[in-house]
């Protein structure tokens, strides 16, 4: 993605205000700190060198030691006052949302919490109003932390969703939250595959002598193939129910949408799509209405039955 | 005089604001901050009014800039000058109060950063860890294993924090679970998150009362009504709504066995009925006990509230005819 100019102007007050805490740096320091190349780091000082106040004579501008820049060392003479701009009140909702939204999640390690700590007090007026989430059971939490903390495998009792109870060992890699949702990012030696689980699915957890041995995967979030790709059109009312739906697409239809995404279990979606059943016009392919036709049939037979 | 960068003339603008006696006029700012092209001098009046207006159009676009920058921009006016509006920054108010996060902390800060992913407040939140970078220390990579990301935020989010920020009035499109689809107008107060679900706050001009909405559940694009500066933000914010939203009722359920654990796992065993267990659950919203049962597929029967059950075999009835196709 190309640098907008907004970014650069950021980072060349960032390193005015580093260079004032931290005293003279090296440009290689700097670019890695800030995330550039060190050339970058050079052009950078350069443009600020040649800023400053109206006049824009010596005594005016940002001022360098020069010695030391041909030594690739960033020393500041004189800032003029430059120093980073506070956060604007989108960047301090994004930031304290999804910070609260790791905390909340009952999984987070527990330096986000200091952190969200210091940028309340900071913020001086509070920019968000947070209520906090149902987090995750601790008695499943905790020996997961103690196993990524330890690299040990675990053994899981989890439902998934299709509500089968198993137990499984896996290795554990990498907590991750979705949605607020969380999930262990594993490898799991039943299925001899990488898998995502979710935290509120296992109902126990052990942590096993046996070390982890497997690397963790290179994708983040769900392994699930797709097998399908699904159609649904179903009236504006009911398209609530679909919207969690992973690489979901909609497109208006005169009164109604139609949706549009991959499927790997044709049951789990049909399970999905009756939430919305009085809102349903079509439904496609026939493997998917299948299913739908005899997930209601049983929703029925156990009701009147 | 070579080209200078947008943001070197920012950067020029933000210091020659920050260090006026006592203000910049547009005319002072044009003539004197680097980066400005001052007004021609002896030009036909043709060409000087398209300096003008050239220099008028950045000028706005500055302004623009340093407002989503978070910088206050103060307009003064002086009586002694007429209606001339003037400009000045005040930089204890522009500037990032001292944090000194730890390494540590900033890495923490990188990770919230990337659970926006692509959506408009990870713009947002990137710049925001650069300022913080700023005045971090300095210190080796953290790898924590741990990581977050939102695969449904959509950018009504930052359309409704901008509004509640101007203090202006937003249309949008909504659907609820129980209340079908209508045109909502609505005087936005705050965007509450609660477990990673978006929430807008505000006053509902239509029914003239506090309402909540979920963002997921607005369509289409949320497009600003009336003038900027339009209401003011109570005090006291009812969240209470949020609360009211989550009020319980409690519905029996029949499982059968070796089923529905999630449903158990939340619920009370309050005795079996021929081949049946049935369970005790609170739920909140009608709609997702609902949708819960029904995506067990018969393993699951609801015994009370009985119109709930009725709701069950509604949605399972309407189902069948879709899936004879």
């Amino acid at each position: 993605m190309a640098e907008t100019s907004r970014d650069r102007l950021v980072r060349l007050l960032g390193i005015v205000t580093y260079l004032d805490h931290h005293g003279s740096t090296p440009f290689a320091e700097l670019a890695e700190h800030f995330g550039v190349a060190p050339a970058q780091v050079r052009k950078d000082i350069s443009t600020l060198w040649t800023s400053g106040l109206p006049g824009y004579m010596h005594g005016d501008l940002i001022d360098f030691d020069a010695d030391a820049f041909d030594r690739d060392v960033a020393a500041l003479l004189d800032g003029q006052g430059v120093a980073q701009v506070r956060l604007s009140s989108r960047e301090a909702v994004a930031l304290v949302a999804s910070l609260s939204t790791l905390a909340s999640s009952g999984v987070a390690p527990e330096v986000v919490d200091a952190v969200l700590d210091k940028l309340r007090e900071a913020l001086a007026e509070p920019v968000i109003v947070l209520a906090e989430g149902d987090g995750a059971d601790a008695g499943v939490s905790e020996p997961l932390m103690e196993a990524l903390r330890r690299y040990r495998r675990v053994e899981l009792t989890y439902v998934d969703a299709l509500d089968r109870r198993t137990t499984r060992e896996v290795d554990p890699h990498r907590l991750v939250v979705i949605d607020g949702v969380g999930y262990l990012e594993c490898f799991c030696r039943r299925a001899d595959d990488y898998r995502t689980l979710r935290l509120d699915r296992i109902e126990a957890v052990e942590v096993l002598d046996a070390a982890v041995s497997t690397p963790p995967g290179d994708s983040a979030g769900f392994s699930l193939t797709p097998a399908f790709r699904a159609t649904v059109r179903l009236g504006r009312a009911g398209r609530w129910a679909l919207e969690d739906i992973p690489g979901l697409t909609v497109e208006d239809a005169e009164d109604d949408v139609i949706a549009t995404f991959d499927a790997a279990d044709a049951e789990w979606v049909a399970g999905r799509l009756l939430a919305v059943a009085p809102q349903l016009r079509s439904v496609e392919p026939a493997q998917l209405r299948g299913a739908l036709h005899r997930q209601a049939q049983a929703v029925l037979d156990a009701h009147r039955a | 005089m070579t080209a200078i960068a947008p943001e070197q003339r920012l950067l020029n603008l933000i210091l020659g604001l920050s260090n006026t006696r006592h203000r910049l006029t547009r005319a002072q700012i044009r003539d004197s901050i680097e980066g400005y092209a001052p007004a021609p001098s002896g030009a036909d009046e043709e060409t000087a009014a398209a300096a003008d207006s050239a220099f008028e159009r950045m000028f706005e676009r500055d302004k623009k800039a340093l407002r989503e920058l978070g910088i206050p921009l103060e307009t003064v006016v002086d009586p002694a000058h007429g209606d001339e509006i003037g400009y000045r920054i005040r930089p204890a108010e522009a500037a990032m109060p001292p944090l000194e996060l730890t390494a540590a902390e900033l890495a923490v800060v990188g990770l919230a950063a990337d659970y926006w992913q692509d959506a408009a407040l990870g713009t947002d939140a990137r710049q925001a860890v650069m300022k913080l970078a700023s005045s971090a220390e300095h210190g080796p990579r953290v790898e924590l294993p741990f990581a977050g990301r939102a695969t449904r935020v959509q950018d009504a989010v930052a359309a409704l924090i901008e509004a509640v920020a101007d203090r202006q009035a937003v249309r949008f499109e909504y659907s609820s679970a129980s209340g079908g689809t209508g045109t909502r107008t609505l005087e936005p107060w705050k965007v509450v998150f609660r477990g990673g679900v978006a929430y807008v706050v505000g006053h509902d001009r239509d029914r003239e009362d506090a309402r909540i909405f979920r963002v997921q559940r607005i369509g289409g694009a949320v497009r600003r009504v009336g003038d900027p500066g339009a209401y003011a933000i109570p005090e006291e914010i009812p969240l209470g709504l949020l609360a009211a939203a989550h009020t319980s009722h409690t519905a029996t359920v029949a499982l059968r066995p070796e089923s529905g654990h999630a449903l158990r796992r939340r619920g009370r065993a309050v005795g079996v009925e021929s081949g049946w267990d049935l369970v005790e659950v609170d739920y909140t919203h009608d709609d997702a006990l609902r949708a819960e049962v029904l995506a067990l597929g018969g393993a699951a029967r609801i015994v009370t509230p009985r119109h709930l059950a009725l709701a069950v075999e509604r949605h399972a009835a309407a189902a069948l005819e879709v899936g004879r196709g």
